[in-house]
Formats: C-alpha cells, sequence, structure tokens
C-alpha cells in the first residue's frame, strides 16, 4: 500500500463529475425543450439521472469521510473554505437578480408606462403570507442554530428534534410559497415585473428545496450517529447555506416585496 | 409533548427495523441521552492518526512547519524527517535572502547547501 505523509486527500478515480457535467448539460437543453416545444419526458429523465448521481456521489463521500476517515482536520478547513468561495458565488447569482430587478423599477421604462408597479398588476400584501413566510424562515435559522448548539453539547435527542423543526420549518415556508404562487395574479410574462419577480423568488424557493434536502441528509446522518462534537462538518456547511438562504429571502422581502408595493 | 411526537416521527420515518409498527414504548420512555460517539471512537484512518499524535503533543503531525536550522557542520547535519528515499529541501541560506535554494535530499547521502550548511535524511514513519 501506498504510504502517505501529507495531510492531502488524493481522489479516487471517479465517475461523478463528468457524468454530473453531462446530464447538467442535458437537462439545459431539455428546459429549452419543455420551453419551446412542451416536451417533458426529456427533464423527467434528466431530473432521475441527475438524482441518482447525487444520491451515489454523495453516497461516495459520506464514505470517503466518515468510514475511511480522509477527511482530516486539515482537509476540513479546506473544504470549509470552498463552502465560503460557494456561497460567495450563489451570493453574486442573487446580486445580478436584484441587479435587474433595481434596474428596471427605479427607472421604469416608457414600455411600462414609466410606473411602477406596472399598470394592471396587482400585488400581493407584503404583510400577509410574505411576513409569515419571513417569520418562518427567521425562526427556523433559530432552530438550526440550536441544533448547532446542542450538537456542539453532545445531546443527541435535542439535536434531533430541533433538526425536525428546522426541516418541519422549511417545508412550511415552501408550502406556503407554492400557496402565494397559485392565488397570484400576474404570471411570470407579465412584463419585466412577473420576470424579475418569479425569477428571483422561484431561485431563492429552489435554494430552499436545496437546503431542505442537505438537512435532511444531516439529519439521517445524525440519526446515524455519524457526527461527533467535534467532527460534523457536513452539518455545519448546511447550517451556513442555510443562514445563506435566510439572509437571501430578508434582502427579497425587503425589496421584491415590502418595497415593491 | 411536542418534542416527543417529533421524536417518534422520525424515528417512525427513519428507523431501519423493518417492523412498520411497534407497540412498545421502551426506547422513547429512556430518560438518558447518550449523546453522539465519542470524536476518538468514531475517527479512522488518517484523522485518527492526527488525532492520537495530537493527543500526544505533536502539534505538526504533518510536518507542515518550516524547520529552523541548526548548526548545520558535516558532524552534525541539520536532520530532515521523510517517510521516503528523498524530500525537497528549501534552505533559506541568509536571515534577510529573498528567495529560497531548494534542492533534492536523498537518504543515506548528507548534502551540502551552497552557503555552506549541512543537510540529512533521517527516516520519520509515515502517518499510514
Amino acid at each position: 500500500m501506498m504510504k502517505i505523509n501529507q495531510p492531502y486527500f488524493i481522489l479516487n478515480l471517479s465517475p461523478w463529475p463528468i457524468l454530473m457535467a453531462l446530464n447538467t448539460f442535458n437537462l439545459m437543453i431539455s428546459n429549452i425543450m419543455i420551453m419551446n416545444f412542451k416536451f417533458n419526458m426529456m427533464s423527467l429523465m434528466n431530473m432521475f439521472m441527475i438524482i441518482s448521481i447525487s444520491i451515489l456521489w454523495w453516497r461516495d463521500v459520506i464514505r470517503e469521510s466518515t468510514f475511511q476517515g480522509n477527511h482530516n482536520f486539515y482537509i476540513m478547513n479546506l473544504i470549509k473554505f470552498s463552502m465560503i468561495l460557494f456561497i460567495i458565488s450563489e451570493m453574486f447569482l442573487f446580486i445580478s437578480f436584484f441587479w435587474n430587478f433595481l434596474h428596471n423599477s427605479l427607472a421604469p421604462s416608457i414600455e411600462l408606462g414609466l410606473n411602477w408597479p406596472p399598470k394592471n398588476i396587482n400585488f400581493f400584501n407584503p404583510l400577509l403570507i410574505p411576513l409569515l413566510n419571513t417569520i418562518i424562515l427567521l425562526t427556523s435559522s433559530f432552530t438550526v442554530t440550536l441544533t448547532h448548539l446542542y450538537l456542539l453539547n453532545n445531546s443527541k435527542k435535542k439535536t434531533i428534534i430541533f433538526m425536525n423543526l428546522t426541516i418541519i420549518l422549511s417545508i412550511y415556508f415552501l408550502m406556503l410559497q407554492m400557496l402565494e404562487y397559485n392565488q397570484a395574479t400576474f404570471t411570470f410574462s407579465d412584463s419585466i415585473f412577473g420576470s424579475s419577480f418569479y425569477m428571483a423568488t422561484g431561485f431563492h424557493g429552489l435554494h430552499v428545496i436545496i437546503g431542505t434536502i442537505f438537512l435532511m441528509i444531516n439529519l439521517l446522518r445524525m440519526m446515524k450517529l455519524h457526527f461527533s462534537f467535534i467532527h460534523h462538518i457536513s452539518f455545519e456547511l448546511a447550517a451556513w447555506y442555510w443562514h445563506f438562504i435566510d439572509i437571501i429571502w430578508l434582502f427579497l422581502y425587503m425589496t421584491f416585496y415590502w418595497w415593491n408595493n | 409533548m411536542n418534542s416527543r411526537l417529533i421524536v417518534l416521527g422520525s424515528k417512525l420515518a427513519f428507523r431501519s427495523s423493518p417492523r412498520m409498527f411497534t407497540t412498545s414504548a421502551a426506547r422513547l420512555s429512556t430518560s438518558k441521552d447518550e449523546g453522539f460517539p465519542d470524536p476518538l471512537d468514531l475517527a479512522t484512518g488518517i484523522e485518527k492518526k492526527e488525532m492520537l499524535l495530537r493527543l500526544a503533543g505533536n502539534d505538526d503531525p504533518y510536518n507542515l512547519k518550516s524547520i529552523k536550522r541548526g548548526v548545520g557542520t558535516k558532524e552534525t547535519p541539520n536532520e530532515i524527517p521523510s517517510a521516503f528515499e528523498a524530500r525537497i529541501v528549501g534552505c533559506v541560506c541568509e536571515e534577510d535572502s529573498s528567495h529560497v535554494k531548494w534542492m533534492w535530499l536523498h537518504s543515506g547521502e548528507p548534502k551540502r547547501c551552497f552557503c555552506g550548511h549541512w543537510f540529512k535524511l533521517v527516516y520519520k514513519e509515515a502517518l499510514v
């Protein structure tokens, strides 16, 4: 066997990166198929493939870290830095949506009748469901912090209770968001208003779904006793991601819902 | 009460038992919290080796820190630890020199840097 005398983890050959890349490209094509030709099958196939690859890739990473011990404390630092870089890149994705919104709303073009919101757009009251959503997400941020506290204090029961609460709150948020989308009186194609609103809130909702899946995986791993109070980086990254989503929602609420009205 | 319901729900949803329903409440009635595994018990591989080395008082288990040069004569060369046959050594010849002089150091062949300091490779057990 090869002798190892350095902290870096040399990865084994893995098929998942290339398969994931190819499937992401195919997903893009299949989205165009949906939008232009209402052809769903390709997208469904690709979603199935992407979910399968994610599961298998994640399984491999769990094997490498928890069961082979390759994620030592040096690697854990590097993983944290890469997560920070990833979250910063996500922030810039959302900055582009905010930029688009502010560009179009601060000086509405002549095609919109020089007013914002455009004429005949009935926007919902930001003090009803959106405010409740804000409270829900803030509460879930609080419970995820409590989860971390109890994980650090090595009390498993309370950790799992608050992790469950966080996931329930996030699912509640998604349900309310879906309800609101269903009742909305304007659509994605109702001028730049609808486009920018659904693009930004839709992407935020997608990130909430991803964050919820991330938290669910961590709940499972907690129950399977994969974590200790000094090595729980997967949960820590999920909590960072969750706080990031929460902050994005606060900005979304302030500009797209509250100020917009 | 609610927290118990959540525990029950999550246990029913994620437990690995093949039985889908159990009438025993014994698992829920215990108030003792075993907590998460001990970090040293959970760790394995290189992670465990690092933890054990740190517990033994070694604050640089991977030899990442630079080694302070000693006298470095031919009789008492600077000892460079390595688990392999050779290691690349960078000598900062003078205190205020703006570059590092790199050289290969092979086991069994003490080497003299241009500045006059001697280096020798000593065997150190590999981490894993």
